[in-house]
């Protein structure tokens, strides 16, 4: 484990930047999001998770798949440098890896190079993470309901510590060993960073909600799928796309093309269930036709169906739709009436 | 709120509603949820306080009308600019006056959550009092005091008509109307700009706009079957979240609010992405008060201003 001052911070940046595209979380209007960055100071650095999720970096929300003239179609540019991205939390580097699973590894076909997506590869491939461990987490939080914590390391390249005034960086997979072991004018953590460390993280944890435990709710939703139960749950929920949009682990898009006869784009864009439009079919036929349904589906694809594919909740406990949503439909309440609801 | 509470049971009770939407306590400090309630001890989780921020308006009309199908009457809490999308309902021939029973209450303003925010500068506030004109914010290493005007809402800040017009209880004391001086002073400061100035202001707001149309659902007066945007077949609008598109999703729906946007505040308050969406709205509103004479959702017996006509309107859009 190395650590660096905060005054450190910009030439660790500027070092990232000679070989990598560097994305960080910074003001975005009134909120924050993460964006590319050249130097340091454009950071915002806050004890939260940004406002905007980080599957933008990788999978942006509107992305251009080729352009087309009458004299055939050209790919988008090359991505150049691999992605670094500094200041993640962990649940976001946990819905990274989440989303390499679908564009990547598809479970359907795990062998196939058609199932591969070639645009979320090009971003994906040699990327390099820097996970933060979250010393204060805000009272959304609930990543402890999915096996994980404010200090969770797994699925991180490089995992940081912020103490105060400085960084402590550990190299967790092998790329980021060696990211580490070749970052000039380092010095290395001792038993006193390791001592801050048990501190901040058994304050950080102390602020986690009670554990809920999760493992019959796969099972439980299937068995509920068609009871009146959901109409309860649904009530309220004006379906907007807010959670969708602002949730790090959803990922259904839709394709359009733009443009006319002679030139135009094929683009791929965030769609949600929540819409009517996402299932409305040519016929005009809509299986989906009541909001009682998309809220189902919503809850049944983050909670059911990817666990049946992927074997893990696709949610890592971030808490942005809790802080989003305008009804204040709350995914941990609705968890909870679930897994104590008792089916007719 | 015990008051409010009875006035439901006994609603329910005699049978006089089968359903009432009301606020209950919701799952974080600085907000409230909606709540449907259908038997009379439910009541009790009624609320009514300044986290109450939803234009509760929008069920009546939500999802194909589902709840006029399912309930043959349904009480509705209001405040003043809820009671008048009601009325803008009634207007617009969408809800019938007596299917619904309006429960009018006191409103004293409603807390911007974001506001709040920016007081603590982005701590989190974890529990909230109120003592007299000042609002006690407390996080988990500090509390500060800031007063109520710091984090009402823009549209109560600027609010003339916190009662509601058209109601059959009311629960509490009257406000009444409020003189307010500089309702459309937002508007004004926005037209004393210069053209560019303005369209810059425009396209960096809407830039941030990420198409998720929380503004579109949470609006009482966005009730169409199918909205523009959701057209694919012709599609009206481009998806992309790029500012040529996002803009013209804005405007269109601005002008379709045109003498029906009642200022709730729901459209602002909704917007994950904290964009002002309210300067736009109040020029509207502001242009169909100064050629029309009308203010959305006052009068149950007025007709609509853009489904009348007067002789004696301003014509100069067609005269030049």
């Amino acid at each position: 484990m190395i650590k660096i001052k905060y005054e450190q911070l910009s030439a660790l940046i500027d070092f990232l930047t000679e070989s990598y595209q560097v994305y960080a979380p910074v003001k975005h209007g009134k909120e924050t999001a993460f964006k590319k960055i050249s130097s340091a100071s454009e950071i915002n650095k806050s004890k939260y998770n940004t406002s905007l999720n980080p599957k933008d970096i990788f999978f942006p929300q509107s992305e251009v798949m080729f352009t087309y003239t009458k004299n055939g179609i050209k790919s988008p540019p090359e991505q150049g440098k691999p992605i670094a991205v500094w200041g993640l939390r962990t649940c976001d580097t946990k819905s990274i890896r989440m989303l390499d699973k679908v564009f990547a590894n598809a479970y359907q076909m795990p062998d196939k190079e058609m199932y591969k997506d070639p645009y979320w590869i090009a971003r994906y491939k040699n990327c390099l993470l820097f996970s933060f461990a979250c010393n204060e987490p805000p009272s959304t939080c609930f990543c402890n309901w999915f096996n994980s914590g404010p200090y969770d390391s797994s699925d991180s390249d490089i995992f940081v510590t912020d103490t105060g005034d400085e960084y402590l960086l550990e190299g967790i997979s092998e790329r980021g060993i060696k990211f580490l072991a070749g970052y000039p004018e380092t010095s290395q953590a001792d038993q006193t960073d390791l001592d801050k460390i048990k501190v901040l993280r058994e304050k950080a944890e102390s602020y986690m909600p009670p554990v809920v435990e999760l493992s019959g709710l796969k099972d439980k939703l299937l068995k509920i799928w068609d009871d009146p139960v959901w109409d309860e749950l649904s009530a309220k929920c004006i379906n907007c796309g807010a959670c969708a949009y602002i949730c790090p682990t959803c990922h259904c898009f839709d394709m359009r093309d733009e443009g006319n006869e002679d030139k135009g784009k094929r683009v791929r864009l965030w769609d949600c269930c929540m819409y009517q439009l996402f299932t409305k079919e040519a016929s005009g036929h809509n299986p989906r036709e009541l909001s009682t349904y998309r809220v189902r589906q919503r809850v049944m694809h983050k909670y059911n169906y990817f666990v049946e594919n992927y074997q893990q909740f696709l949610c890592t406990g971030c808490g942005r739709c809790i802080k989003v949503c305008p009804v204040n439909m709350d995914i941990r309440q609705i968890i909870q009436k679930i897994l104590t609801y008792k089916e007719v | 709120m015990k008051e409010l509470q009875n006035k439901v049971k006994q609603l329910l009770n005699d049978k006089e509603v089968d359903l009432v939407i009301g606020w209950a306590k919701g799952s974080l400090p600085l907000v409230s949820t909606p709540v449907f309630i259908t038997e009379a001890e439910q009541a009790e989780e009624l609320i009514f306080d300044h986290t109450c921020r939803n234009n509760l308006a929008t069920y009546l009309t939500k999802d194909r009308k589902r709840l006029g199908k399912k309930y043959n009457k349904i009480g509705i809490i209001v405040k003043g600019c809820d009671a008048r999308s009601i009325v803008l309902y009634v207007t617009e021939n969408q809800v019938k006056r007596d299917k619904v029973v309006i429960i009018g209450v006191p409103c004293q303003g409603i807390f911007e959550s974001r506001k709040i925010i920016n007081c603590t500068n982005g701590r989190e506030v974890l529990e909230q009092k109120i003592a007299g004109d000042q609002v006690i914010l407390i996080g988990r290493d500090f509390e500060i005091k800031v007063s109520r005007e710091e984090v009402l809402r823009d549209c109560c800040l600027s609010c003339r008509y916190p009662d509601a017009p058209e109601y059959d209880h009311f629960i509490g004391e009257h406000r009444g109307e409020i003189n307010v001086k500089d309702e459309f002073k937002i508007v004004e400061d926005f037209e004393k700009k210069s053209a560019a100035e303005r369209w810059q202001l425009i396209t960096e707001e809407y830039s941030k706009c990420i198409r998720c149309y929380a503004c579109r659902n949470v609006c009482p007066s966005c009730y169409c079957n199918y909205c523009f945007v959701d057209n694919n077949d012709p599609q009206w609008i481009g998806k992309t979240p790029e500012v040529t598109d996002n803009i013209i999703f804005h405007l269109i729906r601005n002008l379709h609010l045109a003498g029906r946007c009642v200022d709730c505040g729901a459209c602002v308050s909704a917007c994950p992405v904290n964009l002002d969406l309210r300067p736009l709205n109040k020029k509207v509103e502001k242009e169909m008060k100064e050629r029309f004479g009308y203010t959305a959702g006052l009068d149950i017996n007025e007709k609509p201003a853009m489904a009348s006509h007067c002789e004696n309107e301003k014509q100069d859009f067609i005269m030049g």
